[in-house]
């Protein structure tokens, strides 16, 4: 091969649809790793009904030179197995993009398809079954023809086929084998082959990670040790539950599947009054039970960590979909007023760090602290830096220890202090007895009605908001500082942002990013950042504006925010936040 | 010795049942030896969820209806402490009801004593679930009883029932399932009759419908079929057995877990090579 015919593969969204519970979607998962050995930065998105088998499942693939935190604007590559999946994706296909589709049950309808648009299709399901005699191998030989289209040469194919096979004996590797030389043989009819072979990228860093914003927090729940956790399993938090169900037995910790949210909560809360690192994780109908708990947990002055995987809503809504609409249930949820902090991570390196952060955060300043994912940050899968482990720290604040106590003529347990924060004591530790209540209480936690008291204890639980800001953690930044137009995003519109730059860039619009990690309290390096841009757009999925509602209750200057919202239940996309900003600023 | 909170004066009405569980409870904890330090007395809302004022110990109030999933968070926290869940009828058959299976299925080492009066005393006399028929507000739906609750579920493995009226027995009551606990045979649950005088004063009635399982010939608190069957014809007339109505075996949750005690080494230096290891299982 010359190098002119060689070709790198800068950037490629593949699409693979099929019916869930068929296993169509492995072939998406084969198509990522033989593209991660390649030495691309992959990104996987999964957009599964909520149902195992039956209805439309969709996987969606990413793989690029950059590190990308979303699908692209176009897709390059779909490989169907019904047509439902084409119909849904029509109007997103590259002008030149490639159809692989098995027809056993539906021919391709004249026209349905742009002109330019290339299609291979094949009854691969009926092909499956007469020469191999299992429908499932229909997967193997739609690979082959994926995989021709992509570039890639078929022996490293068959090597990856070996390598995920073999384990599952030699009569089931070798048909799967069969499947994808039947493939190649069909491509070969078909005429379809990129062209060329593509080569492997150099200049990636080794021993990146392939993770997900769930299991990122839940490696950085045990890593900044944490060591109780209760949940109660929902879709899009589930993953935490159940990595930490593997994981943390290992590490000395208890795991615990409770009856429901309400108990989760409060188990919680019941192991960080005797001392350990606790928390729970669900999504908005989980959240909207616990608001009783967190508040109370803000009251009594206990450490919790509660991380919510948001959803679309409202109610139940559309429980496999992103959303961001429970910003305001966690910034101002809940009876009464309590300090609470919201930390919302970027992408999944965010989400392991700021999960120690809420931890250290929690015990020292002893309210309850949130962690805001969303569904797409939650449960796709991208390949990210490993994370700085030397740089977690475990920050236990003014917990006594027994000598300590022993020092002291007395302990009140919610003693006034400066920074609003008391010294407390935890179950188990000799000369600490106190008493803990939700209820307003005296330095002694003894309830107390007393009017004095009742305004010196609000002010103390608000001051510890106020002793905190100095600490919590900073924004992220990015793009030209000279630019006069802001973006301000969370959680999976981070990485969304980050690329709607530069085709902002490419469209002329220059801008710089904020994403803040701590979304309440509303830092003064937000407001700083919005009053430093003319006019600052703070992109989010839901459809009320949220996030910048937030931020305008806590100072941001409302006429320079405008607001770019998406709550169809689709991801967001670049392209489409791109198009938005350039067609609002040039009117 | 360090000062911490002076105990409060109880808000209880003279003649309430809840002075005696909470005599029979801070004696257990000298009778047991249970240093103080090492004990802990969560209680529910209600009359019932003041109790933790009144004792040296760590004192929580938990949350409406939610004492029994905070107490079996701390055990499973920390297995060496003695835990003590303490609460009304209401916060415990009512709003609470669900944990209550949920206990008895899971079998927490904590010990759960339910303050029963059969109404909603700080609320001002409302029915509760376990009110008598005829109780104002009662008229529709027959008494729930946590002991047959607990008799029909097969993890169950400590129920007993004791009066406020009798002293030496609740006593008697209060160690045994403190023990169960601490043994590690799991969750202990002790349902206390304990009148409310200002709104469902029951004490004149309710000494005729007792019946002491230790006056009855041959009764085997291991016989759950045995104990499901008395105490069934018992309420048929109207009664209740008091006593140590049922023990089995059984592993409490945390030992089945295998619950380390609290805080296994936290510090980053001693974690981090087993994180470090985790972490490269997702190197691609
Ligand atoms: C979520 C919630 N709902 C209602 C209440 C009001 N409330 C306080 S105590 C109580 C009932 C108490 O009855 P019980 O548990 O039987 O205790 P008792 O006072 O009889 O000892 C109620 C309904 C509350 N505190 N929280
Ligand atoms: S109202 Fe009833 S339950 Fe409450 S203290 Fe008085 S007697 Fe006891
Ligand atoms: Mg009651």
């Amino acid at each position: 091969m010359t190098a002119s015919t060689e070709r790198r593969i800068e950037d490629v969204n593949v699409i693979v649809s099929g019916q869930g519970g068929d296993g169509s979607l492995t072939v998406s998962t084969i198509l990522a790793d033989l593209l991660r050995q390649r030495g691309l930065n992959v990104y996987t998105e999964r957009d599964v009904l909520s149902r195992i088998k039956g209805g439309v499942a969709v996987a969606g693939l990413r793989a690029s030179r950059d590190v990308r935190f979303g699908r692209g604007d176009h897709v390059e590559l779909v490989v169907s197995f019904d047509l439902e999946g084409i119909e849904k994706m029509v109007t997103q296909l590259a002008p030149d993009a490639v159809v692989v589709y098995d027809d056993s049950d539906v021919p391709m309808p004249a026209g349905l398809l742009p002109a330019n648009v290339r299609l291979f299709a094949a009854p691969f399901a009926r092909l499956a079954v007469r020469k191999l005699g299992r429908i499932l191998y229909k997967n193997s030989i739609a690979v082959a023809l994926a995989t021709r289209s992509l570039g890639i040469a078929d022996d490293d194919v068959r090597h990856g086929f070996e390598q995920r096979f073999n384990r599952l004996g030699p009569a089931i590797l070798g048909q799967n084998l069969q499947a994808l030389d039947l493939g190649f043989e069909l491509a070969e009819e078909m005429g379809l082959s990129a062209g060329h072979d593509t080569v492997e990228q150099d200049g990636r860093p080794e021993g990146q990670l392939q993770i997900t914003g769930n299991q990122a927090a839940a490696l950085g729940f045990i890593a900044g040790g944490g060591r109780f956790f209760a949940g109660y399993p929902i879709t899009p938090a589930t993953e935490i539950l159940e990595s930490l169900e593997g994981w943390l037995p290992d590490f000395g910790g208890v795991v615990w599947q409770a009856e429901d949210e309400l108990a989760s909560v409060n188990m919680a809360i019941g192991a960080a009054l005797a001392g350990v690192r606790a928390m729970t994780s669900t999504s908005g109908p989980g959240i909207a039970l616990m608001q009783e708990g967190i508040g109370h947990a803000g009251s009594a002055e206990i450490p919790l960590v509660v991380v919510d995987c948001q959803r679309g809503g409202p109610s139940t809504g559309l429980p496999t979909k992103p959303e961001q609409s429970d910003l305001n249930m966690m910034a101002f949820g809940g009876n009464g007023d309590f300090p609470r902090i919201v930390l919302n991570p970027g992408d999944p390196g965010d989400c392991f760090e700021l999960t120690v952060e809420a931890l250290n955060l929690a015990e020292r300043f002893q309210c309850p602290v949130y962690l805001a994912l969303d569904q797409a940050l939650s449960q796709n899968l991208a390949t990210i830096a490993p994370f700085d482990l030397d740089a977690v720290t475990v920050d236990r604040g003014k917990r006594l220890s027994a000598e300590q106590l022993a020092s002291m003529s007395e302990y009140r347990r919610y003693a006034f202090s400066d920074d609003g924060v008391s010294a407390y004591s935890v179950a188990g530790t000799p000369g600490g007895m106190s008493l803990v209540t939700g209820n307003e209480r005296d330095e002694f936690g003894r309830v107390s009605t007393s009017p004095e008291n009742r305004a010196r204890m609000v002010e103390k639980r608000a001051q510890k908001i106020e002793s905190a800001r100095a600490d919590l953690p900073r924004g992220r930044r990015t793009g030209d500082p000279g630019a006069t137009l802001g973006l301000i995003g969370v959680g999976s519109a981070y990485g969304v942002l980050l690329e709607a730059m530069e085709e902002l860039e490419a469209g002329g619009v220059s801008t710089r990013l904020l994403q803040p990690r701590t979304v309440f309290p509303v830092l003064d390096e937000t407001l700083e950042f919005i009053t430093s841009c003319e006019r600052v757009y703070v992109v989010e999925h839901n459809a009320t504006g949220q996030l910048a509602g937030i931020i305008a209750q806590g100072g941001g200057d409302t006429k320079r925010m405008r607001k770019v919202l998406r709550y169809d239940g689709l991801p967001l996309r670049p392209g489409d936040i791109a198009r938005e900003i350039i067609e609002r600023e040039s009117l | 010795m360090t000062e911490t909170f002076p105990l409060a004066e109880p808000i209880w009405c003279a003649g309430c049942g809840h002075f005696s569980v909470l005599s029979a409870l801070d004696a257990a904890f000298d009778r047991l030896d249970v240093p103080r330090h090492e004990a802990m007395v969560l209680a529910g809302i209600g009359c019932s969820g003041t109790i933790q004022n009144h004792v040296t110990a760590y004192g929580y109030h938990a949350l409406h209806g939610r004492v029994l999933p905070a107490a079996a968070g701390a055990k499973l926290a920390n297995p060496s402490l003695t835990v003590i869940a303490a609460g009304g009828d209401g916060d415990g058959l009512a709003i609470g009801g669900g944990h209550l299976l949920h206990a008895f299925r899971t079998n927490p080492g904590i010990t759960y004593i339910m303050m029963n009066n059969g109404t909603y005393g700080l609320t001002k006399g409302q029915a509760s679930p376990s009110s008598q028929l005829g109780f104002h507000g009662a008229t529709e739906g027959r008494a729930a009883d946590p002991i047959m609750l607990g008799l029909s579920l097969p993890g169950t493995t400590f129920l007993a029932r004791g009066y406020s009226g009798d002293a030496a027995q609740l006593a008697t009551l209060t160690d045994a399932a403190i023990r169960h606990s601490q043994a590690g045979k799991g969750f202990a649950f002790l349902d206390v009759i304990s009148p409310c005088v200002a709104y469902n004063d029951r004490y004149h009635n309710w000494r005729a419908r007792l019946c002491d399982l230790d006056t009855v010939d041959g009764y085997d608190p291991r016989d759950r079929t045995a104990a499901f069957s008395l105490a069934a014809a018992l309420e048929a007339e109207g009664k209740k057995p008091t006593g140590l109505v049922y023990e089995g075996e059984g592993l409490a949750l945390e030992a089945a877990l295998g619950a380390a005690p609290a805080d296994a080494n936290i510090d980053p230096a001693a974690n981090m090579p087993a994180v470090r290891e985790l972490m490269d299982s997702f190197r691609g």
